[in-house]
């Protein structure tokens, strides 16, 4: 009897043993350049960078092909009446039925109309701190930004002022603002930094998120702020999720950089981005150390995003010209039109 | 005791001698209202005691629940910044009080003008006072209690919405609410929630919470004068208070009977019909006791019309 459940056990274990080797002969953790190569790639590369007009087209197309960024970035009431289905994209077999109490949150249709000419998305790299590229990126028609980054004055040379878009996860919510369940004072105020801006909150990507999503609606409907919220399509978060799968982006979920960023790629002429760099040392020839956030460098949680892989699908985007990745200095302000230091810290 | 008394009365009969005894004007018997005050101030003392205070509930102290008697609430410094520093009413401040009950005795009773012209006017679960009823009711509030049962069934814990309940309370000028915060452990997160919400909104509303060893003190004091049940009515809660906080006390509304003294069949509330939970509050007793303390000249209680 104990014989038989002891290989019953074996089994198990072989069949185990089968699938991660799988796994790794899947997601081949080697196939990645080592993080010293990138590094030394980009800033062998240095500042020089060409639009690919081509190539932004078929981006863009691709991109609308998969996964429609334009009609279902966001649940609105015209593709999400109610009665629909929402399938969480983060979890097996849950979904959210719309309802009388979710179907009035959800704005009427999509929010972003095309052509937006020039977008910035800002994510969140220690790279940014001392960039100065706050100018350039308040430069942008539209701005996009990462997990209620912080907008503070000490920061505002680097990333800026202005945004239009910014996303919420709903793990800030609660670990920030005690998920809004007491003073909601706290979460209000620090939300009049992004003005009038969209608020871009996950709501039906992992269940245990919908709740402070939905409470985020509530405290800024009730605090009758400018601020409007919009959840973000399940549909539309796979599906970028696929896509990148396709392309070689192994994680468990994407990072909401990468998110932006196709986005992005499908509804805006020209794509720049600002702070995507995941390694601790930074692309001058220094390798000065680089911090996780340009805020902090609290480390996130390991295995849950694959930013160096992200990353490098990024770079390859910027080095066929169809988006501009910004890693180095942006212009200092210039004193009297000062055109020779558009070089500095590229190490050209 | 002679309200045990009342009780074994024909309710045709309790209601012919109620009758018989409007004849009479209400008169305050000031050497029994005086020692019946002095009896409550040596049990409950409300002028100290009655809400949960900084002074009274020190941080870092453990309040015990009313009923939860294993639950235990440590006072922290987050919980205590919720409280008021000290009591907001002292012994008999107030000339004239008048307590509103939620009975439907008050509806035509046209008593608005008397009623908002008392000193000071305590209101049971934040009841509608608008146009349609300000006439019967009256809308000048200073003091409201609020079930937390009301705060979770019609606001959804304020876990949601929370305007909607801001505006409710709107309707209540200046008025201060409080809440039975400590009375179980269920009550007390929707109970905090309230003064986060008021806060939210910029309200410098008062926000207090009863004591749960004043209401602990009182339920003993009435069960002693024949009121015995779980749990006390808001309504004589409130009567408990304002006997120790007001010189003179009248109480309107209040009537636990499905008809009036005249024998025409009312409605449950002013508002409503909704009748309660049965077995939980003891309200034929609580009106017996209130009918005693009127004839005794403690309290006025009125059930007719205002002129």
């Amino acid at each position: 009897m104990s014989g038989r459940c002891c290989r019953s056990k074996l089994s198990v274990w072989a069949a185990l043993c089968v699938l991660v080797l799988c796994w790794f002969y899947v997601f081949p953790v080697y196939r990645l350049p080592s993080y010293e190569e990138i590094v030394d790639e980009v800033s062998r590369q240095g500042h020089a960078w060409r639009k690919n007009h081509t190539g932004i087209h078929v981006y863009r197309k691709l991109l609308t092909e998969c996964c429609d960024p334009q009609r279902i970035f966001a649940v609105t009431k015209e593709n999400s009446p109610i009665g629909k289905v929402l399938w969480y994209d983060g979890e097996l077999y849950k979904s959210h039925t719309v309802s009388n109490d979710t179907y009035p949150l959800f704005v009427q249709d999509s929010p972003l109309r095309r052509p937006l000419k020039k977008c910035a998305v800002v994510g969140n790299g220690g790279v940014l701190r001392h960039s100065g590229c706050g100018r350039d990126i308040d430069d942008a028609d539209f701005v996009m930004r990462c997990n209620l980054p912080p907008l503070s004055k000490e920061y505002m040379e680097d990333v800026g002022t202005r945004t239009h878009l910014v996303t919420a996860n709903p793990s800030i919510i609660e670990k920030r603002f005690q998920n809004l369940l007491w003073s909601r004072r706290s979460f209000v105020e620090s939300m009049q930094a992004y003005g009038s801006s969209y608020v871009y909150m996950p709501a039906f990507s992992m269940q245990p998120g919908t709740e402070p999503s939905l409470r985020a609606y509530h405290t800024l409907a009730d605090a009758r702020s400018n601020l409007t919220v919009l959840f973000a399509h399940p549909d539309f978060l796979r599906s970028v999720g696929a896509f990148w799968r396709g392309r070689g982006v192994h994680a468990r979920r994407l990072s909401t950089g990468l998110f932006l960023a196709s986005l992005a790629l499908g509804v805006c002429d020209e794509v720049t981005v600002y702070g995507f760099w995941p390694f601790a040392a930074g692309p001058d020839p220094g390798r000065r150390p680089v911090s996780h956030h340009y805020y902090d460098d609290v480390l996130p949680y390991k295995w849950f995003h694959a930013m160096p892989e992200e990353f490098v699908q990024l770079w390859r985007l910027h080095t066929a010209g169809t988006l501009r990745m910004r890693v180095d200095q942006c212009s200092p302000p210039p004193p009297d039109g000062g055109e020779g230091e558009e070089r500095v810290g590229t190490g050209g | 005791m002679d309200v045990k008394v009342l009780t074994m009365v024909k309710t045709s009969d309790l209601f012919e001698r109620w009758r018989n005894l409007q004849v009479c004007t209400w008169e305050q018997n000031k050497m029994e209202a005086n020692n019946f005050k002095a009896s409550l101030s040596r049990c409950c003392n409300a002028p100290s005691f009655l809400f949960t205070t900084k002074k009274n509930t020190p941080a870092g102290t453990k309040l015990r629940y009313e009923v939860d008697t294993s639950g235990i609430l440590p006072v922290t410094t987050e919980v205590f910044k919720m409280f008021p520093d000290d009591m907001p009413y002292n012994k008999s401040q107030f000339k004239k009080c008048a307590v509103i009950g939620n009975g439907g005795i008050i509806k035509n009773s046209k008593c608005g003008k008397e009623i908002d012209s008392a000193d000071f006017v305590f209101r049971c679960n934040i009841p509608p006072i608008n146009e349609k009823y300000s006439a019967d009711v009256g809308t000048k509030t200073d003091l409201v209690t609020i079930n937390p049962s009301i705060i979770t069934e019609r606001f959804q814990k304020l876990e949601k919405w929370r305007r909607p309940f801001y505006e409710v309370l709107q309707h209540y000028e200046n008025s201060s609410v409080v809440l039975p915060a400590f009375y179980n452990t269920r009550n007390t997160d929707v109970s905090f929630r309230v003064k986060y919400a008021l806060d939210d909104f910029d309200s410098r509303r008062g926000v207090f919470f009863f004591h749960p060893q004043y209401l602990l003190n009182a339920q003993r004091f009435w069960a002693v004068h024949g009121v015995r049940a779980k749990r006390l009515s808001s309504g004589l809660m409130l009567v408990t208070a304002a006997l120790e906080l007001c010189e003179e006390v009248h109480l309107y509304g209040f009537w636990a009977f499905p008809m009036n003294p005249s024998g025409v069949f009312i409605t449950h509330h002013y508002y409503d019909n909704v009748k309660p939970r049965p077995g939980f509050h003891a309200m034929p007793n609580e009106i017996f006791n209130f009918i005693h303390m009127h004839t005794r000249g403690i309290i006025h209680v009125h059930t007719g019309q205002c002129s």
